[in-house]
């Protein structure tokens, strides 16, 4: 019973993050600062003030109204804003009463508030109507950032939003897909050594189809993501290309195999195949996306990820979930191992 | 079967490799029919771009069209099976010369064979679909990338060859095995050509060709590793 | 994007609509009801090509 503990394990992983993935609520962030066209006069001032709408996202301002503040900030010039009107939770008029002439057209949006924290929209201001004088420097404010006072959650990331959560099932595909084709890769080695026994060519086998499932599992959640976070099924994208490369390389081993009968010279020429297959695995996933830039998380450098995807929320439920779908990759191949020997020697 | 001359040049490593490749060469030419048939179909395969895309092709369809053109002519050139395949020949071979000299052999013949055979691509592509997009260095540039396209795809489909005639898969097995192992040298291929003919310096887009340069060498290497285990029954 | 995103939200504002009202728990229990039935399958049909290995290496060592 001891030794089956890793295969409950893998499972009692997955549970534990299934639970997280739906249960565990998003980060406040900063959707959108948009002119309403509109005009809003104040007491104070004589002249109409443009009006704004501030969205936001999972945000909390209606529990502390007074106390949000929005701040626009251009290099080091902070310029404070007037919140008219806290409509709800997620949304406020703001009066955006900037000078004529500017530093620069293009402003970051920054908001304090007690609960959410200092929440950042960069870009989120664009004038394209003012004079532009870059040599102005505007009185600098001081501003205090500070964390926010929420219980557990996932960070915020614009344009993919509620969508993290299939960090947990997307990625992980892939590492136990890498996993098991390397699991294939030493065994098509070691069968290239031995002459007589086919052992090894059997786990080869085993460990490819499990392998090729999980690609294909990782192609199909990969394809749900982009059509939920770039709109399309599929991009033109160097990791995608590598990866359905990868499902098609493997593929033809699966063909190979099926086209010899003889089975020494199967064993032979399929291990001979599939190292050329795992090298070309790692130079489509590991070497070519790190040399170009694309929409794909992590680009140029590391391709998988940058630091700032994997924040402490994530990785507790991230790691886990790579070891346990590792586990339960592994557990197939074992399961499909025993199965193919079961039906030579019924043979 | 060309038994006789075997004997004569065998004594050194360097000495066995020439001789196959120049043997591999003397049974193309002997095929007169093959031969023909490998310039035949590039010319037709560029033709028909010609048609289609008529000789004010833009920057995207010449590109692409030269690369899928010197692709299919490289896989028409290796589905051929080896003259010198039957088992008595290879009985002979197999006391006499190493696998890697052999292995070795095929890719530097199909690189030589490819090599020609991207001129002729090229030629064709300039005669019919125009060099409006290339001036005469850009020219050059282009030229040599498909020349080291050619001896990355010679190197990797020798090993293919080898792997589908000992399958006796037929020569289907060679595009499915082939395809994809490809699909790396192309992506990189077809950068580089876009680069060209949009106007970027050789020099930022060298490395395009010390990937392909790495690609041949590594994929060599693997064919000159593991050709024995194909060889031996 | 900014447009993208409110958008986005306003049609499904998640918070709410799927978190707030407990359908997100609902597909929870689905989810985790079709994992740990996959689990169990696997456990079982490993269970069984055991013990058909062991029956047949009875046979084998029987007939030998």
């Amino acid at each position: 019973m001891a030794h089956n503990v890793w295969k409950i394990g893998g499972f009692a992983l997955i549970t534990y993050v299934l639970v997280m993935v739906f249960v565990v609520p998003m980060g406040p962030g900063l959707l959108e600062l948009r002119s309403t066209e509109g005009t809003f006069i104040s007491e104070e001032m004589e002249r109409p003030i443009p009006e704004y709408f501030l969205t936001g996202f999972a945000t909390h301002w209606n529990e502390a109204p007074d106390q949000l503040s929005v701040i626009v900030r251009s290099q080091s010039n902070l310029v404070q804003l007037q919140v008219i009107e806290v409509l709800d939770d997620t949304h406020a008029r703001i009066g955006v009463s900037l000078p004529y002439s500017l530093p620069s057209k293009s402003w970051d949006v920054l908001i304090n508030h007690p609960v959410d924290g200092t929440l950042l929209l960069e870009n989120g201001l664009f004038l394209s109507d003012r004079f532009i004088d870059e040599s102005l420097a505007l009185p600098a404010l001081a501003i205090e950032e500070f964390a926010a006072d929420l219980p557990f959650h996932f960070p915020y990331q614009p344009r993919i939003l509620e969508t993290i959560r299939n960090l947990m099932l997307h990625v992980p595909m892939w590492f136990t897909m890498f996993v098991l084709m390397g699991i294939a890769f030493v065994a098509s080695i070691k069968q290239l050594a031995t002459s007589r026994s086919m052992v090894e060519d059997e786990k080869a086998e085993a460990s490819v189809k499990a392998g090729l499932l999980f690609g294909i599992l990782g192609l199909i959640t990969g394809s749900v993501w982009a059509r939920f976070t770039w709109g399309a099924w599929w991009v033109d994208d160097p990791q995608l290309n590598g990866a359905l490369v990868t499902v098609l390389v493997y593929s033809g081993y699966i063909v190979l195999r099926n086209s010899i009968d003889n089975a020494p010279l199967r064993a032979r020429l399929s291990a001979v195949y599939n190292l050329f297959a795992f090298i070309i695995l790692i130079i489509l996933l590991m070497v070519l996306p790190r040399f170009t830039e694309s929409l794909h998380p992590g680009k140029g450098g590391n391709p998988g990820f940058n630091s700032y995807d994997l924040d402490s929320a994530l990785r507790a439920a991230f790691y886990p979930a790579v070891i346990g779908w590792i586990l339960i990759g592994i557990w197939m191949y074992r399961i499909n191992l025993r199965f193919t020997r079961l039906n030579k020697l019924l043979k | 079967m060309d038994r006789g001359n075997h004997s004569a040049a065998l004594s050194s490593a360097w000495s066995r490799y020439v001789h196959l490749t120049r043997h591999a060469f003397k049974m193309e030419f002997r095929q007169k029919n093959g031969l023909a048939g490998l310039v035949l179909f590039a010319i037709a395969s560029v033709y028909t771009c010609y048609q289609v895309a008529g000789s004010r092709a833009d920057v995207d369809a010449w590109n692409s069209l030269a690369w899928v053109v010197l692709l299919f002519s490289a896989f028409n050139a290796v589905s051929k099976p080896w003259p010198e395949d039957s088992a008595e020949m290879r009985a002979y071979l197999v006391h006499v010369v190493k696998p890697q000299e052999w292995i070795l052999a095929r890719i530097t013949f199909f690189s030589l064979l490819l090599s020609a055979l991207t001129c002729i691509v090229f030629v064709a592509f300039i005669l019919f679909l125009g060099s409006e997009h290339l001036n005469g260095k850009q020219g050059l540039s282009f030229f040599l990338g498909m020349q080291c396209t050619s001896i990355a795809m010679a190197s990797l489909l020798a090993m293919i060859q080898a792997l589908a005639i000992r399958a006796n898969g037929g020569f289907g097995l060679i595009a499915v095995l082939g395809l994809p192992l490809i699909i790396p040298v192309i992506l990189i291929a077809t950068r580089y050509g876009m680069d060209i003919l949009n106007g970027i310096s050789f020099a930022d887009t060298a490395h395009n060709l010390l990937f392909l340069a790495t690609l041949s060498g590594g994929f060599g290497a693997l064919g000159y590793i593991l050709f024995p285990y194909l060889w031996n029954d | 994007m900014n447009a993208i995103n409110s958008i986005l939200v306003q049609s499904h504002p998640l918070e709410g609509w799927f978190f707030g009202s407990g359908k997100a728990l609902v597909v929870l229990a689905v989810a985790l009801i079709l994992l740990i039935g996959f689990g169990l399958w696997m456990w079982r049909a490993e269970a069984r090509l055991k013990k058909m290995e062991a029956k047949l290496n009875q046979k084998t060592s029987r007939e030998s």
